[in-house]
């Protein structure tokens, strides 16, 4: 399995920034924006050995990739990172035998078989600010960061918050101030902020406590995910819910702010202007004739049709973008693009999910894809080796 | 033509010269302190950015780095329910706005880039908070008289003129204002006697007379004309739709040139309405607040002068502001044009059907001139005062007092909140 990258990289979180002639680290443009998938570069530990990827966390400087072969460790890259990653605060050695991973702007979460313990990225301490001991095979020992037994790790101090225990979560989503919770039977449940729909329970008011999902109730579902001020979610029969805020298109379906920013942006002359496929007037009349149809806020969860007739995998969501991957291996992209996280090569913004055509130009088959606040991560192997691993389950 | 492009490139060129005198002689001298509420890697970009504006690196790398300033604080500024975190996060949009001028003013910059220039001040002004001793107001001041300069040797739009005059004989649609509901008018009283008659008791009334020595009726009266010449370039919130109660009610930012053009001048042939409504523009352009005076009656209140909102209201005829009530008093001079406001007292909040939500509860759900009677049967029966404000006409809007106002005709009013 093959992990790209693409999006956000003023912090070199993708692939390392090249030194300039003047030993200052240069801002280019094709450094800061990565538009064109770029494959990450394999982290070799000290016996010179290549460790593979299995899972990235990813905040809006740095990324963590978990590897669990061998005797287990994460490997940190972008925001206050050397190249080598040896001498930095939390080294390898520390995450040695961690199984899971959380990472916020602020902090790191390391889950091991018998303990959780947070990092502040901050202050480069030489001891955790935050842990936990965990009895093995207690009730919740076995779920995923950033939940933990009885609660969950918040992205900002206090950071340890109960849940209800009658919740049974599953996996738990954050984002920038709300949270989306899957249970164990597939119900979804929400709370934090609600000013722009994010909750999906038809108003914009905000909730202390988790509240079911009403309008998911007796659909069960797989995954849930968060962005900056949107949600969604799978069933479990690979139908895409999403709900929240539309600013930028991120739910896939006709944002006005979108459409209004493209005019603008093809107006301006000169500065970082990219779209050039539309002349402003066309698409004064288009917005005319969509006047009707713009979606600003959807303050319920809505379905979404990636594309026809396909079931969805997985799904992620970046602060202002989301990211799925269909049954068949491919990964669609949209919402905000300023930076390239939508894969498309390009810096423009899609309120339409669009196929990532580079996977299926290398012949890849995507398996996973993770979304950070501006950035996009995906995991990717060759169609055959897919197709060996489907059939034998063999490790490749 | 060949005359004019030269001195156009010369006075150009000399953009940044006059800038760069406000800004820090060197990264000493520019420190950058945040609380612990604004992440070191975002620190680091303003330190990156910082590092830029002492070296030669290109104008892209440089609009880059302050854009991601600019997307970062955008996104904290629309996320947050703590209002200390704002504040801190307010001040990062401010220098993302100040390092994107600078990267846009640095090389000899075309007019439209100074514009874009001026447009990242205003929203560094309405968006962010004071840095750098108010850094924004002092380059945008320069960038204004920049712009002047470059303009005066343009010449001046004719059709437009044409275009203005016909907009102001449209006459204005209203029925006669009945005189047992007529809001009292009263002529530059004393201090003593609108106290007396009028402060205390709480009663509405049109002092008339009292601010005919505002420059804005002078020395520079104010016109389209005008307005364009000292704020063209500025931009301002401006709320579209017909009331702020409505579904499709928004509001976006535009510069005043071209809220002019759309809004008051019909240029696109846009039907929605545009209203800039409740904005502190005398905060944001010093010229025009030089064309006003705090009333002096003012001072009858509690409060610091420092303390009195002064809000513009400018926009089309046919503006509506839906009937509401504001925690203030409210003195609201009419400067250009005329508008019909209806009055009613706190007394008859009950039958006024206010909105329940909390956001909208000083706001009546009765559309007042055409009300639904079976929905709000009270509505008719509650008493109420009516006038046409002028030019030149004071409106004392006592505090909570309920109001509807519709402008008839191309208007221009300043409100003084006061307690």
């Amino acid at each position: 399995m093959r992990w790209f990258g693409f999006g956000f990289n003023a912090f070199g979180q993708i692939r390392v920034q090249e030194k300039s002639g003047r030993g200052e680290s240069s801002s280019a443009l094709h450094q800061v924006k990565v538009t064109h998938p770029a494959e990450l570069s394999s982290h070799v530990d000290k016996s010179g050995c290549c460790l593979k990827t299995s899972q990235i966390r990813v905040s809006w400087s740095r990324r963590a990739s978990l590897h669990l072969d061998g005797d287990s460790c994460l490997s940190l890259a972008g925001f206050g990172e050397s190249v080598s990653s040896e001498d930095c605060g939390i080294s390898k050695i520390e995450s040695y035998g961690c199984k899971d991973v959380f990472i916020s702007e602020s902090h790191l979460t390391l889950a091991f078989p018998d303990r959780i313990e947070t990092w502040d990225l901050q202050k480069r301490e030489k001891s955790p600010s935050w842990s936990m001991d965990i009895k093995t095979h207690a009730e919740g020992s076995d779920v995923n960061l950033p939940l933990v037994p009885g609660g969950y790790i918040a992205l900002k101090p206090p950071l340890y918050c109960t849940l209800p225990g009658h919740l049974k979560a599953r996996s738990l989503a954050l984002g920038a101030e709300h949270a989306v919770l899957l249970t164990a039977t597939g119900a979804v449940y929400s709370w934090g902020l609600g000013s722009h729909g994010q909750l999906g329970h038809g108003v914009l008011t905000s909730e202390e406590e988790p509240r079911v999902v009403e309008a998911l109730w007796g659909m069960s579902m797989t995954r849930v995910a968060t962005g900056g001020w949107h949600s969604a979610c799978i069933s479990d029969g690979g139908d895409l819910y999403v709900w929240g805020w539309n600013e930028s298109g991120q739910l896939g379906l006709p944002s006005r702010g979108l459409r209004k920013s493209q005019q603008k942006s093809s107006q301006q002359t000169g500065e970082l202007c990219y779209d050039t496929s539309t002349p402003a007037d066309e698409k004064l009349k288009e917005e005319e004739e969509h006047e009707d149809v713009f979606i600003s806020i959807q303050a319920f969860p809505a379905l979404l049709d990636v594309s026809p007739s396909c079931e969805i995998q997985t799904v992620s969501c970046g602060s202002r973008h989301t990211a799925a991957v269909t049954t068949t291996g491919d990964l669609y992209t949209w919402g905000w693009g300023e930076y390239g996280q939508l894969g498309h090569q390009t810096v423009t913004s899609s309120d339409e999910p669009q196929r990532v055509e580079f996977f299926r130009a290398e012949q890849m088959r995507v398996l996973d894809v993770v979304c950070g606040t501006w950035n996009t991560f995906a995991a990717a192997v060759k169609e055959e080796v897919a197709c060996a691993e489907n059939s034998t389950k063999c490790t490749c | 033509m060949e005359n004019l492009k030269i001195t156009t490139f010369s006075s150009m060129a000399s953009l940044w010269s006059k800038i760069s005198p406000v800004v820090p002689a060197n990264e000493d001298q520019f420190p950058l302190q945040f609380s612990d509420k604004v992440e070191l890697s975002v620190v680091e970009m303003l330190q990156r950015s910082r590092k830029q504006l002492y070296s030669d690196i290109t104008s892209s790398s440089r609009l880059l780095n302050a854009q991601i300033i600019l997307d970062i604080s955008w996104e904290k500024l629309n996320t947050g329910t703590w209002r200390h975190v704002d504040k801190e996060w307010r001040r990062v949009y401010s220098y993302g706005c100040f390092f994107k001028v600078a990267a846009l003013c640095c090389e000899s910059p075309s007019e439209d880039k100074i514009l874009e220039a001026v447009r990242t001040c205003d929203m560094g002004l309405i968006m962010g908070a004071a840095i750098m001793g108010d850094i924004l107001q002092v380059i945008v001041r320069i960038l204004q008289s920049h712009i002047r300069t470059l303009n005066s040797t343009k010449e001046e739009d004719e059709s437009e003129r044409a275009e203005v005059k016909r907009i102001k004989i449209e006459s204005p649609l209203v029925s006669a204002i009945k005189e047992e509901l007529a809001v009292p008018r009263i002529r530059c009283p004393s201090l003593e006697s609108f106290k007396t008659n009028y402060l205390l008791p709480l009663k509405p009334v049109i002092l008339e007379g009292i601010i005919d020595h505002w420059p804005a009726f002078n020395k520079h009266p104010w016109s389209i004309e005008y307005l364009r010449s000292v704020a063209g370039c500025r931009t301002v919130p401006v709320e579209v739709g017909s009331r702020y109660t409505d579904e499709d009610w928004s509001q976006t930012l535009l510069t005043v040139n071209e809220f002019i053009d759309r809004y008051i001048l019909n240029k696109d042939g846009v039907k929605a309405l545009g209203y800039l409504a409740q904005h502190q523009l005398f905060d944001q352009i010093p010229e025009l607040k030089d064309d006003i005076r705090l009333p002096d009656y003012c001072c009858l209140g509690e409060g610091d002068e420092e303390d009195i909102t002064v809000n513009a209201w400018f926009g089309p005829g046919g503006t509506v502001s839906p009937l509401h009530q504001d925690p203030q008093q409210n003195f609201l001079a009419q400067v250009v044009g005329s508008k019909y406001i209806r009055l009613y007292s706190p007394e008859n909040t009950g039958k006024l059907y206010p909105h329940q939500s909390q956001l909208l509860h000083n706001t009546s759900q009765v559309e007042v001139e055409n009300p639904d009677a079976e929905r709000f049967p009270e509505f008719a029966k509650a008493p109420y005062l009516e006038c046409m404000l002028q030019p030149g006409d004071v409106l004392f809007i006592p505090v909570r007092h309920w109001h509807y106002v519709r402008s008839l005709e191309l208007s221009f009013s300043v409100s003084f909140w006061w307690s």
